[in-house]
């Protein structure tokens, strides 16, 4: 069972890591590779179940409880996300993590956008065509408002997906969207198919992070690009300080309140410690063969953007 | 091992035969649970990533070389091995590449 660490006892667990971690090995001789849920130590495959719990506890108060804990602002780093993506009409996008799509959604709105642009460009060429003629290219243009744009979805957590899917339907998002059960380690599609591969908020949920990585270099044509936005670390001590308080203090507070469920989220900040610093995932996303591998932090680093590409 | 991917299976065969889900729109009727065509250009088996067979029937991904078959539940693919079943095609075929 998930140990009900209360807040303080957490920094402390951070000291006493290494005697736990010695414990733990002796404990794992017999049960496979070990690995860390939070700052527990346990096999990966415990670590897999009791994420894939964590999430299955909370996919009905997922958006609710990401707004409250980051107030808001979780909206806009997924925004600043796509921007950087900037994808054209005819962008094929794997989402994965993506479970209650909050990324697909922000893709098909802006490649819609960017196609009704490239529409009323078009049109304003059209100033000696017949009107024959014009309605015509109306007819074929419309069938495409997202130029054969197409995003797939691929979560490893059938609750959040069911989460993501009835938001599409409620939201009025069908077309160009796809939904698959699917584990990041192990991707269900072909060698060089997507132009853009995203993960946003899951990486940190991976067991193995390298098989990730290799899949989402496999998986991309070459010239498609790796974008990831996850957590990361804050450079600033005073800044670091704060957020260590908020973090450990009100965030599983929030979490029995909102969700009903304070070790989830003693998870989610527990994990948010445990995962690589910018340099340390840049380094990993080389080694899974990407170039021109970059991060752009955004406020001061609590999250982090990286980018590469497959060449 | 086979015996878990029988009973994995088992239990998803029994959830997808009981009815469809709360999300249903009225008046999609059982349309609404199977494989959008779109899907089938994007995906292979997540074990030997080679390609699939949509079989209509049974609303599922089907491995031929390897002798499982991917569920479709509610229009998702479930593309996790440990959910896939064995068919009773290829007695010889091993069940499961994992190490």
């Amino acid at each position: 069972a998930v140990a009900g660490l209360c807040p303080c006892r957490a920094v402390f667990a951070r000291r006493g890591g290494a005697l736990r971690a010695l414990c733990g090995s002796l404990r794992g001789l017999a049960a496979g590779p070990e690995t860390h849920f939070g700052f527990q130590t346990v096999t990966e495959e415990e670590r897999r179940e009791k994420i894939y719990q964590v999430f299955e506890s909370v996919a009905k108060k997922y958006d609710v409880m990401n707004d409250s804990m980051t107030l808001g602002i979780h909206r806009v780093w997924k925004d600043i996300l796509v921007h950087k993506m900037n994808p054209s009409p005819g962008t094929l996008l794997l989402d994965v993590a993506g479970g209650t799509g909050d990324i697909a959604f922000r893709f098909i709105n802006y490649v819609r956008s960017a196609r009704e642009r490239q529409l009323q460009r078009k049109l304003r060429h059209h100033q000696n065509l017949s009107w024959q003629e014009i309605s015509e290219s109306y007819q074929e243009d419309k069938s495409k408002s997202l130029g054969d744009s197409q995003v797939v979805v691929c979560d490893i957590n059938k609750e959040m997906l069911k989460v993501g899917k009835q938001k599409a339907q409620h939201l009025g998002y069908s077309e160009g969207l796809s939904w698959v059960l699917g584990n990041a380690e192990e991707l269900p599609f072909d060698d060089d198919m997507f132009d853009v591969y995203t993960i946003a908020f899951g990486i940190r949920n991976v067991t193995r992070i390298d098989l990730a990585l290799q899949e989402a270099y496999r998986v991309l044509k070459p010239g498609g690009r790796f974008l990831c936005l996850e957590f990361s670390h804050v450079n600033n001590p005073l800044l670091s300080r704060l957020y260590d308080l908020y973090s450990f203090q009100v965030i599983p507070v929030l979490g029995e309140v909102i969700a009903g469920d304070w070790k989830s989220y003693q998870y989610l900040v527990e994990s948010i410690r445990r995962f690589p610093p910018q340099e340390e995932l840049k380094a990993m996303i080389e080694d899974a063969g990407f170039f021109k591998v970059d991060y752009q932090n955004l406020n001061s680093g609590i999250v982090a953007i990286h980018s590469g590409f497959k060449l | 091992g086979a015996a878990m991917l029988r009973g994995t299976a088992a239990v998803l065969r029994r959830a997808a035969s009981s009815g469809q889900g709360p999300g249903q729109a009225p008046g999609q009727g059982s349309g609404s649970a199977r494989l959008e065509p779109s899907l089938l250009r994007f995906l292979v088996c997540p074990l030997s990533k080679r390609p699939l067979r949509y079989d209509e029937a049974t609303n599922e991904l089907v491995n031929e070389e390897l002798g499982i078959a991917y569920p479709v539940i509610d229009g998702i693919p479930n593309m996790i091995p440990e959910a896939a079943r064995t068919t009773q095609k290829k007695p010889s075929a091993e069940g499961s590449k994992r190490p």
